[in-house]
């Protein structure tokens, strides 16, 4: 296994490394191809252009940002996902801190409850959130959205910084409690500072989990156009019929390339928080 | 921690738990208990509203808190009589004696591989094997394949989808996470090796270039909709076809066949980067004198594979199959923007890719009969946990967790 491979092995190796990169870039890669190309197609009969960038205009962009609503989907999405993200790392840190820190009647009993719900299937939830929204008089608004995101976020983030508190050490917390500190201040000043990378984990995937979903947001916010999130608009935009593909795919980048960006530049925090998280629903 | 202790302790957890808590009872818990009251309704499209005056409804039914609840001209809903009708519904197509025989056929179908797997299990055990486990395999293989010949494994699969659509999607999404699972494991296995390898040069920049299927993954209606585009009839694929060989390429996903390996192509796309970060992960923590021990000793590559990496995979591997195998048993939006649960087998009936999220979807939205779907998630919720609850057994990340 740590032998050096021969030439011939090497070289299939770098051929399939190579194929696999062309494999996960091309999609992206050509979304924008396509968004830079004049005309409603989303292909072109010169294959060149399938590859490489033939021709360049940012006309799609332009009338993307400009004529249609896509900038007010984009900031109702940032909209939900901020508020989602808030709220489940507010109400989620101290019950970690909680769950990590103290020994309680109930502890376990909680514990397999937050599995319980993360293992509540996502879409089928729909029924009685719809029923509750509907009495509370938010079905269709932003706030309602919210509010569906938060059964499973909730207790997503509550797992996960649970998760990030047991990894931190106790020590500091002794030592605090060592000149006079009570729980409630080891808290505030020593395990919060600590835990600030992990919150920030935490908001960012309760953040994606509100950008990126769909569903819910669908059936949740069913018009009109401009209350719509992005996801909900650019899937409506692709299933029309005359679609206008260079807008869409300009939309596509657009939505795409700034979180896959921050995916890998944060990705060893990414993946913790997978692990970490264990169980995402 | 010590040192804290007695009634001011207790308040000070109980102050810290409260606003999670209530959080969760609020956001999570009441809808979940409210969706199980339901599934024992008859409430739908022709029974919409509550009775207020029956205390249960008061306290469950959130339309009862308005200070005027809604009322119809129709009956309000009321619950079912057995109350598990609608689970009945749902699964007593499964429980008849046909059906029943159908499963344990293809059970038994699969004996075989059941016993070489025991008798390898038991060879392993043996200072010295008298037979390598590959014969035992396949002797093992053939027997399956003969007896799946004999009981006619195909006819009594049909059978099983024929009696419900709640089994129907369940057995396909099944199926469809078997097929996906070995697929995902040796693709993200092959490329974790190759990217382990100290004797390559640029592996940072794949490692990186790898993993961005996996962070489109995070808004997967979009992706999708691109690879969506790639096989639509005037699409990217038969575009390329057309120019280059002329050939009229057909609606890929309209053909059941195409639109399967389709789906099970872009979740590979999205997910086999998963299955290669874990995995490195776990390849580097193997000591390297194991395979220093075993050049010494002449093995060569395949033996060192099988005999080292992978048993010694096995703690990081199975875990993440499991995880993948439940999020995987969910696929929805991957689904959804390439067939819509499409092609279709006929009204009424659900699609060749109708898995069961979709078919959730698609089926609160058409019926409108929450009694139906409340139980469909019930079932779904049960089997769901049950299964979390055993892979946190075998990944014992309950021991970590309830330490």
């Amino acid at each position: 296994m740590n032998r050096p491979p021969r030439t011939g092995a090497k070289i299939v190796m770098y051929v399939i490394l190579g194929l696999m990169t062309l494999l996960a870039l091309y999609p992206i890669w050509f979304a924008i191809l396509a968004s830079g190309r004049a005309g409603d197609r989303l292909y072109t009969f010169n294959l060149a252009g399938m590859f490489v960038p033939t021709q360049w205009t940012w006309d799609n962009y332009q009338t993307l940002l400009q004529e249609t609503v896509f900038l007010t989907w984009i900031k109702n999405s940032l909209i939900v996902a901020t508020l989602t993200a808030i709220a489940s790392v507010s109400l989620g840190t101290t019950g970690a801190f909680a769950f990590s820190r103290f020994k309680f009647r109930g502890r376990e009993a909680g514990l397999i409850l937050f599995l319980a719900i993360q293992a509540f299937p996502g879409i089928l939830a729909l029924i009685p959130i719809a029923q509750i929204l509907t009495a509370l008089g938010l079905y269709g608004s932003m706030y309602g959205l919210v509010i569906a995101y938060m059964a499973g976020q909730l207790v997503f983030a509550t797992w996960m910084l649970k998760g990030f508190f047991d990894t931190i050490p106790i020590d500091l917390e002794e030592a605090g409690m060592m000149d006079g500190c009570g729980p409630v201040r080891s808290f505030i000043h020593i395990a919060l500072p600590l835990a600030r990378p992990a919150l920030a984990i935490t908001f960012l995937f309760g953040f994606m989990a509100g950008w990126g979903e769909f569903f819910l947001a669908n059936i949740i916010i069913p018009a009109p156009d401009a209350k719509k999130t992005v996801m909900v608009g650019m899937f409506q935009m692709a299933n029309e019929v005359n679609i206008p593909w260079g807008q869409f795919a300009a939309g596509a980048v657009m939505v795409i390339v700034p979180i896959v960006l921050v995916f890998l530049w944060l990705q060893r925090y990414m993946e913790a928080g997978l692990t970490v998280g264990g169980v995402k629903g | 921690m010590v040192g804290w202790s007695g009634r001011r302790l207790a308040l000070t957890i109980l102050a810290f738990v409260a606003p999670t808590l209530i959080g969760i009872a609020v956001f999570s818990l009441y809808p979940l208990l409210l969706n199980v009251f339901v599934s024992f309704t008859n409430k739908g499209l022709y029974h919409p509203n509550p009775d207020c005056t029956v205390t249960v409804w008061k306290i469950m039914d959130p339309a009862c808190w308005l200070e005027k609840p809604p009322t119809g001209l129709a009956a309000p809903y009321s619950i079912h009589d057995p109350a598990i009708k609608n689970y009945g519904d749902l699964l007593g197509g499964f429980f008849t004696k046909d059906v029943l025989t159908a499963v344990l056929f293809i059970l038994i179908a699969f004996v075989p591989l059941i016993i070489a797997w025991r008798v390898n299990h038991y060879l392993d055990r043996k200072v010295t094997r008298p037979i390598s486990p590959g014969p035992v395999w396949l002797i093992g293989l053939v027997g399956t394949l003969v007896l799946g010949f004999l009981v006619n494994v195909a006819d009594q699969y049909q059978m099983i989808l024929d009696s419900g659509d709640f089994i129907m999607v369940n057995v396909r999404t099944i199926v469809y996470v078997i097929i996906c699972m070995p697929i995902l494991f040796v693709l993200g296995l092959t490329m974790a090796l190759m990217l382990n390898n100290k004797h390559l040069r640029g592996v940072t920049f794949f490692r990186v270039a790898l993993i961005v299927p996996w962070a489109a993954s995070t808004v997967a209606i979009m992706m999708t909709l691109i690879w969506q585009f790639f096989f639509r009839e005037q699409g990217t694929i038969n575009q390329i076809l057309n120019t280059l060989f002329g050939i009229e390429g057909p609606a890929y996903l309209n053909q059941a066949g195409w639109a399967w390996f389709i789906v099970v192509l872009v979740q590979v796309w999205y997910t086999y980067p998963f299955f290669m970060v874990t995995l490195l992960g776990g390849l580097q923590s193997i000591p390297l004198d194991l395979y220093e021990a075993a050049d010494v000793d002449g093995a060569n590559w395949w033996r060192q594979l099988v005999n080292i990496t992978l048993p010694l995979l096995r703690p990081i591997a199975l875990p993440i199959i499991v995880l993948s195998a439940l999020t995987t048993y969910k696929i929805d939006a991957i689904v959804w923007a390439l067939t819509r649960g499409g092609p279709t087998a006929g009204a009424g009936k659900p699609g060749a890719t109708e898995f069961v999220m979709v078919h959730a979807y698609k089926q609160i939205f058409q019926t409108k009969n929450y009694g139906t779907m409340g139980a469909f998630a019930v079932i779904l919720f049960v089997f769901l946990f049950a299964a979390t609850l055993y892979s946190l057994r075998i990944t014992k990340i309950t021991k970590g967790a309830y330490e």
